[in-house]
C-alpha cells in the first residue's frame, strides 16, 4: 500500500466552483456550531448549578472578544440555516436549475447579513 | 447501507425541526435583555420555554453527531482513526446530552 498518493476527494487540483465553496463551508460551520452547540449545553449545565457558577460565564460576556465571537456565531447560524434550506430543497429535487442554483446561493449572503444586522440593532 | 439510508433522511428531518426551533431561539435571545441570573432563571420557570429549549437543544445535539459522521467517514481514510473520531463524537454529544437534559430537569423542578 503507498500512503503517498493523493486521496479522493481531490479537492486541491479542481477550479473553486461556487456550489463546491458553498458545500465545503456548509460543512465548516456545521463543525463550528457542533462546538457551539456543546457549548451551549455546558451553559445550561452553569445555569443549573447556580449564580456562583453563572458569575463564571458573566465575566466571560462581558470582554468584547465575547461579543466579537458571538456576532460571528449568529452569522453563522443564519449561514448554515438558510443554506441548510437550499439543501432540503435539493434533497426533494426542487431548485436545481444552475441560475436558480446561483441566484439563491447570492440570496443565503444577503439574507444571513441582514438576518444577522437586524438581531444585532434590536438586542 | 439501510442504515445510511436512515441517517440521510434522519438528518433531514431534524434539520426541517431546527429551522423554526433556531428563529425561536434566536428572537428568545433578542428578548432578554441582561442576561442576570434571575432573568435567566425566570426564563427557564415556564414550562414552554423550558421544553422548548430541550427539544432544541437534543436535535441539534443529534443533527451535529449525524453531520459530524458523515465528514469524518468523508474524509477519514484510515479505519482506526474514523473509529476513534466517531466515538468521541458520539460520546461528547451523549455526555451534553444527558447533562442537558438533567440540568433542564432540575430548572423545571426546584
Amino acid at each position: 500500500m503507498t500512503l503517498n498518493r493523493p486521496l479522493s476527494p481531490h479537492l486541491s487540483i479542481y477550479k473553486k466552483v461556487l456550489t463546491a465553496v458553498f458545500s465545503i463551508f456548509h460543512r465548516f460551520t456545521g463543525i463550528c456550531l457542533s462546538v457551539g452547540a456543546v457549548l451551549l449545553s455546558f451553559w445550561t449545565i452553569l445555569i443549573a448549578l447556580g449564580p456562583n457558577y453563572y458569575s463564571k460565564f458573566q465575566t466571560l460576556s462581558s470582554l468584547i472578544v465575547f461579543k466579537i465571537f458571538l456576532f460571528i456565531w449568529t452569522l453563522t447560524i443564519f449561514y448554515h440555516l438558510y443554506n441548510g434550506i437550499r439543501y432540503l430543497f435539493w434533497s426533494y429535487g426542487k431548485m436545481m436549475n444552475l441560475s436558480i442554483v446561483y441566484k439563491s446561493s447570492y440570496a443565503v449572503i444577503v439574507l444571513s447579513i441582514l438576518s444577522t444586522l437586524l438581531v444585532w440593532i434590536s438586542i | 447501507m439501510k442504515n445510511y439510508v436512515n441517517k440521510w433522511i434522519l438528518q433531514r428531518v431534524t434539520a426541517v425541526f431546527l429551522i423554526p426551533l433556531t428563529f425561536w431561539f434566536i428572537y428568545q435571545c433578542v428578548l432578554l435583555s441582561s442576561y442576570e441570573y434571575a432573568e435567566i432563571r425566570a426564563f427557564f420557570f415556564s414550562k414552554l420555554n423550558a421544553s422548548l429549549y430541550f427539544i432544541l437543544i437534543i436535535v441539534m445535539l443529534y443533527h451535529a453527531k449525524l453531520g459530524n459522521e458523515t465528514i469524518v467517514e468523508d474524509y477519514v481514510t484510515s479505519h482506526k482513526i474514523k473509529k476513534i473520531t466517531k466515538l468521541s463524537i458520539s460520546l461528547l454529544i451523549y455526555i451534553s446530552m444527558i447533562s442537558t437534559t438533567i440540568s433542564l430537569f432540575y430548572l423545571v423542578s426546584s
